[in-house]
């Protein structure tokens, strides 16, 4: 192949699209404020995009298997709270609290999956109804009221989860190694392994895959333990890196996780998946809420940049994906 | 030859098959048989009950009543994996295949092959883009299609091609072709008609339906007609019989293709 052929295939890439976005985005930031490269604002910024990274990087994986799980939002909240609880009432130890509520996660996601795969409901109204029962769980069992953290700092668990340390100007807290880690696993899974091909199977055509002996079903349940239990863990690395656990945090993350899954190329209805382009759009959108608030626009415009990233970038993705059939033919 | 041998059953046997919609009687007590290595071809008019029937066999949808002996084994098949796993594959129009995989990764779907140790689960894709561009060949598509490329980019022939070859590879006994060259082009059909006779010449057996008789002409063994839910000829040859006789046979202006 020559080097032609290599540029044509990097720019057809799903991925190329939001890689030119964050280009540019960090670059029109830059140099709106310098500060906005600065150690301080990086580490701040990387801080909590790696947390919700985590929470993003699985639901590549479950909506590559063509369903979406609307409730991690409401488990990022309520696995430190279920975790805290037991911890300040049940004078549990944090390693057994953490334990069981991160197998609680899991139930909650074993509980979607087989909702959605045996009962046959689209997993868009099971997500949508866990994510209120689970969600109500946490005001119910705290009152409302935020969890009591006692200073967990130099705990094992913690500093495996969130220990951090400094590096030149830079704060780094071990959650970045746990998203890269995990991304590079995720990544080699989807796109070298079997049971990556029988993700995009699944998501791509479910009755085919199931005659060839594909274990749709199965396969769609893990995803769904996998979605929960990433949020359940990113959940507990915020709860201990802010000392806080409040039933009501959370809300909302469903939607910006799936907004960061799309921009980076994974279809909505299943079937193709990018890990990469998943970190490029965490990456894109965190960088943009820090931005806009660095550069002065009122925070409260947020939402209609987010908005018009997500329209630009599904219409560069359809257009790539129709040129792509076109050259097919 | 093929019904005398009694130490070699059929490949397929169908016995008096019922298969009931509601109040209608798609299938009114078929028998039905295909030798090993034996290429028939399936003609009727439309709605005589084809499609039904390979349903049936396919695992499509249930019988209401009769017997399916495979090698003179009863067998009951009630999903497409029981009749895979009975050796019977069918080729849709809309082939089965994923189209946002590759070529080599739908030929391998369910039967993975692994490199290094399995519970890294990693796919060997250097042996199966290497089988893939054999059978590609084999089919007759290999002109420049990499076996990377994704099922999505390529024509409703070269997907028929791609299924096909799947179905030689893994062995299947009996392949089911239901009208493989509809919305094909000449050169697509011709491709698909070759593939047909190379499945004899691999070994395997295969019901081809199709609407052009002389299509069916072309490749087939045994020709089979059936009328209203039943089979009313099933020893036409190719070689002793004209196209118009078989067409007045399905019509029904004649019952029998003169001898
Ligand atoms: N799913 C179905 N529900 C009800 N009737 C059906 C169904 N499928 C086929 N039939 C009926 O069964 C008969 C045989 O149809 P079919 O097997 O499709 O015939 P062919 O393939 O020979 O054209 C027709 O009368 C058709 O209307
Ligand atoms: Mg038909």
């Amino acid at each position: 192949m020559n080097k032609r052929t290599h540029l044509s295939n990097l720019i057809a890439r799903p991925e190329f699209g939001p890689l030119i976005l964050l280009v540019l985005v960090i670059v029109v930031f830059g140099t709106l404020n310098p500060n906005f490269l600065s150690p301080l604002n990086i580490s701040n910024t990387l801080t909590f995009t790696v947390e919700l990274g985590l929470i993003a990087l699985a639901m590549t994986m479950l909506m590559t298997s063509g369903e979406f799980d609307l409730s991690v939002g409401s488990v990022f909240g309520f696995t430190p709270v279920l975790m805290w609880t037991m911890v300040n009432s049940a004078g549990l130890p944090l390693e057994l609290g953490f334990i069981i509520a991160m197998v609680a996660a899991m139930g909650i996601g074993l509980f979607s999956g087989l909702f959605v795969t045996k009962l046959k409901i689209p997993s868009f109204l099971v997500t949508l109804g866990m994510l209120l029962v689970v969600r109500g769980v946490a005001l119910v069992v705290t009152d409302g009221f935020p969890q009591r953290t006692w200073d967990s700092q130099d705990h094992w668990l913690s500093n495996l989860l969130v220990g951090d340390f400094r590096l030149g100007g830079f704060r780094i807290y071990a959650s970045l190694f746990w998203f890269v880690g995990i991304a590079l696993l995720m990544h080699y899974v989807l796109t070298k392994t079997k049971a990556g091909n029988w993700i995009q199977a699944a998501g791509g055509n479910p009755d085919a895959a199931r005659a060839r002996g594909v274990l749709v079903d199965r396969t769609k349940v893990w995803l769904f333990i996998l979605s929960s239990s990433m949020a359940a863990l990113a959940g507990v690395i915020s709860s201990i890196r802010t000392s806080a656990a409040n039933p009501n945090s959370g809300s909302g993350y469903e939607l910006e996780v799936i907004a960061m899954v799309v921009i980076g190329g994974t279809v909505l209805t299943g079937g193709r998946g990018s890990i990469i382009g998943t970190v490029l759009g965490v990456l894109i959108l965190r960088v943009m809420r820090n931005g806009i608030v660095l550069v002065g626009v009122p925070g409260l415009a947020y939402n209609i940049f987010i908005g018009a990233i997500i329209l630009g970038m599904m219409a560069l993705h359809s257009s790539l994906e129709r040129r792509h059939v076109e050259r097919g033919r | 030859m093929l019904k005398g041998a009694v130490d070699m059953p059929d490949l397929i046997r169908m016995e008096n098959i019922i298969k009931n919609y509601g109040p209608v009687q798609a299938l009114s007590g078929v028998d039905l048989s295909v030798g090993e290595k034996e290429i028939v071809g399936l003609l009727g008019d439309n709605g005589a009950g084809k499609s039904t029937l390979i349903k049936v066999l396919s695992g499509a949808v249930p019988i209401s009543s009769g017997k399916i002996f495979v090698r003179g084994q009863e067998v009951t098949i009630k999903s497409t994996t029981d009749a895979i796993g009975h050796g019977i594959e069918t080729i849709y129009q809309d082939s089965a295949l994923v189209t946002q995989l590759s070529i080599a990764r739908n030929l391998f779907l369910g039967r993975e092959p692994y490199k290094g140790p399995a519970f890294l689960g990693r796919l060997d894709e250097e042996m199966m883009n290497a089988v893939a561009s054999d059978l590609l060949r084999k089919v007759g598509i290999s002109k420049n299609i990499p076996p990377t490329t994704p099922i999505g980019a390529l024509s409703g022939g070269e997907r028929q091609a791609v299924a096909i070859a799947r179905a030689m590879h893994f062995d299947s006994d009996l392949i089911i072709l239901d009208e493989p060259t509809n919305n094909l082009g000449v050169a697509e059909t011709q491709g698909v008609l070759n593939f047909i006779r190379g499945a004899r010449e691999s070994g395997h057996s295969c019901i081809f339906i199709a609407h052009n008789i002389h299509h069916v002409f072309q490749v087939v063994d045994r020709i089979i007609v059936m009328r209203r839910g039943r089979v009313v000829a099933d020893d036409i040859r190719p070689g002793n019989s004209t196209v118009e006789q078989v067409e007045r046979v399905i019509t029904g202006m004649d019952e029998h293709v003169p001898v």
